[in-house]
């Protein structure tokens, strides 16, 4: 560990992993280290499951969940966009060769007390209960409007420009009603709240976009979900970055970040002490340089039947948009099971969450908690959500926000992107490792 | 014997083909790099770097009726501060264990890494023991006799090898091969959860169905 590096990673985070993989790549020389002795920190997936149940000091029930090994549950639920920012890294950096996914099989909305799926071709959107036939063609026309736009060629407008007109004016132009928009907003452009309604039109048409163009990837959804859990993905990078040179280790406490003229220098361990000049980390490694700005609630929910109403799905995303239960940010509720090897058969996982808005956060969650059946194990927990109050320019510490209750991966990824940016002064560059990591195959 | 190279059945057809996952375990230093370089490249560097930018190799071996496709799954170092992934061991239907003859450290350690994979493998995985460096008999302080008693015990192929002088190198990688089942259920590297690998410019077909077909 006494060795001077180029930088030094603290927390195995997805975001942290991801980082790490992408200095290696571009040549740093880095340390990585983290005080638990299992990748992933706050997104890792716990296994076995006794783990689950002694984390929440609950007493686990002999025999009913099958084998504890074959159970492994993420702490934050998140799925990818087939076509979104984490797909393109995990494709260009080769990590996707030690992952596999599944499609998740079915996106569904709430609206009126009851859940619709979100419709994936014309003809079920033809038979879907979410809108009048009147409505469906005025959606449809906007639907082909969003497609066919082009964002540098004024000519596919159609006389809107969606860079200075608001969302609202767009929905105005095609008079799509206020369900239609809950249902646009929330379960295709997948806002967390309707703050995007007086924002850029553009905003929300790339986010169409990427719903659409993910939808056509793999066709059930737009959704994907790794193999044995979420955990899995900060592996990989953290595989990545040890082919490129980094060093890890878990295990490892970290009791000081030393500095000299408010820059850093260091990181001890006990007696040791290695150098660096620059520092990423999570925020719970440098409580003192970050703020509380909000809090998520999470609910682990432990299930032996799918979801009713969903066709038995095995996999499933359910969106709450806000309005529909009087809120301000939407409730989210995903569903994953034995057939993602995250839990024994027959078993399911279901997580609903939201940002907190109350002093009652568990009565928040219970208009999704209402959507599941009977429930066998319930863990309900509230974490901070933490961002950082220095931007590292100084300082040379970058540290990353918490996870939050977004339900994909395009802010995680942003976060990363920026905070490499901040580091490096420079945008991340996909060619560094695309042809150098070839597959070998000598055939 | 296994032909480098090439699926190609000698009589011109194609046979079955079998892909599975194979990792490397043991102590830094011991060769498990060179190793692979050398079945794989058919090189040796006298001064292997630790290993950086190779970390996924693939090679073919042909047997009688089926040609077995190994994914060589190599530590990339994350075994030196013992930081290895869950994920490493996943799928993994074979490995090889490394020790170097020269070191009775990292024959020790090496009963470690068996042990490691009793626990965190699939039961059925094949695990083979190589006792490399086997060029530097002068300097030997491992006991042929020792190692494979201790191999016969624990149900282990077992062979000294050269990554040097490519002494057995072949060998074990085709004998790990003939040991391994070639059913539907197992021809399949690390893919025992039957997900689909992303790719660029990815059709409707997942990439990674079953290989023994």
């Amino acid at each position: 560990m006494e060795e001077e590096y180029d930088a030094i990673v603290l927390g195995t985070g997805l975001k942290e992993c991801i980082l790490s993989g992408m200095l290696s790549v571009s040549g740093k020389k880095i340390l990585h280290i983290d005080r638990n002795k299992y990748y992933g920190g706050e997104s890792a997936s716990i296994t076995p499951l006794e783990e689950l149940f002694s984390k929440f000091n609950v007493t686990m029930p002999a025999n009913q969940y099958g084998k504890g090994r074959e159970w492994n549950v993420d702490l934050i639920p998140k799925f990818l966009m087939a076509n979104g920012l984490l797909v393109k890294l995990l494709i260009h950096t080769g990590v996707t060769r030690y992952l596999e996914f599944k499609s998740v099989e079915g996106s569904y909305v709430y609206k009126s007390g009851k859940i619709s799926k979100v419709p994936i071709d014309q003809q079920e959107a033809l038979t879907s209960d979410l809108m009048g036939i009147f409505e469906k063609r005025r959606f449809k026309n906007f639907l082909v409007w969003v497609q066919n736009m082009q964002e540098d060629d004024p000519k596919s407008w159609d006389n809107f420009d969606p860079f200075n007109n608001s969302m609202s004016l767009l929905y105005s132009k095609f008079s799509l009603d206020k369900n239609t928009q809950d249902f646009t907003g929330h379960a295709l452009a997948l806002h967390r709240n309707d703050d995007y309604i007086s924002q850029s039109a553009i905003i929300t048409i790339r986010r169409i976009k990427l719903y659409s163009d993910s939808l056509a990837r793999y066709g059930k959804s737009p959704y994907l979900y790794p193999m044995y859990g979420l955990g899995e993905l900060p592996q990989g990078f953290a595989r990545l970055s040890a082919i490129y040179g980094g060093t890890y280790m878990l295990d490892k406490p970290v009791d000081e970040i030393i500095m000299e003229d408010g820059k850093v220098t260091g990181v001890r361990s006990g007696q040791e002490i290695a150098k660096c000049k620059q520092v990423f980390c999570d925020p719970t490694y440098v409580p003192n340089l970050v703020k509380k700005v909000g809090k998520v609630i999470r609910c682990i929910c432990l299930l032996d039947h799918p979801i009713p109403n969903t066709n038995a799905a095995l996999s499933t995303q359910i969106i709450i948009p806000q309005k529909q239960v009087n809120r301000k940010s939407d409730i989210y509720v995903s569903v994953v099971s034995h057939t993602h090897q995250v839990a024994a058969k027959g078993w399911f996982i279901a997580m609903v969450s939201t940002t907190v808005e109350t002093d009652n956060p568990e009565l928040e969650i219970k208009h999704g908690l209402d959507l599941l059946g009977p429930i066998s194990q319930k863990f309900v927990y509230i974490s901070d959500y933490l961002e950082p109050i220095d931007n590292g320019s100084e300082s040379q510490i970058f540290i990353s926000s918490s996870y939050d209750a977004t339900t994909h991966f395009e802010t995680t990824c942003l976060d990363v992107l920026s905070i490499f940016k901040k580091a490096t002064g420079e945008e991340f560059d996909f060619n560094k490792v695309k042809h150098e990591l070839g597959d070998e195959d000598i055939q | 014997m296994a032909s480098r190279g090439t699926a190609q059945r000698p009589n011109g057809t194609q046979g079955k083909i079998c892909q599975f996952k194979l990792v490397l375990l043991g102590e830094s230093a011991v060769g498990k790099s060179s190793l692979v370089l050398r079945f794989v490249k058919g090189q040796f560097h006298e001064y292997q770097e630790s290993t950086i930018g190779a970390a996924f190799l693939t090679q073919t071996v042909c047997l009688e009726e089926t040609t077995v496709k190994f994914e060589i799954w190599d530590t990339a170092g994350q075994e030196r501060y013992h930081s290895l992934a869950p994920m490493y061991y996943r799928g993994a239907q074979a490995a090889i264990v490394v020790y170097d003859i020269t070191n009775q450290d990292t024959f020790t350690r090496a009963t470690t890494w068996v042990k490691e994979l009793q626990r965190q493998a699939s039961p059925s995985i094949v695990i083979a023991l190589a006792g490399n460096k086997a060029d530097l008999g002068n300097k030997r302080v491992v006991e042929y006799e020792e190692a494979q008693a201790y191999a016969e015990e624990n149900g282990l192929l077992f062979m000294e090898t050269s990554a040097k002088t490519a002494m057995n190198v072949n060998d074990i990688f085709l004998a790990i091969a003939k040991k391994l089942p070639k059913n539907e259920q197992t021809g399949n590297a690390g893919t025992s959860g039957q997900g689909r690998r992303l790719v660029e410019s990815e059709g409707q077909k997942p990439t990674s169905g079953n290989c023994c077909k």
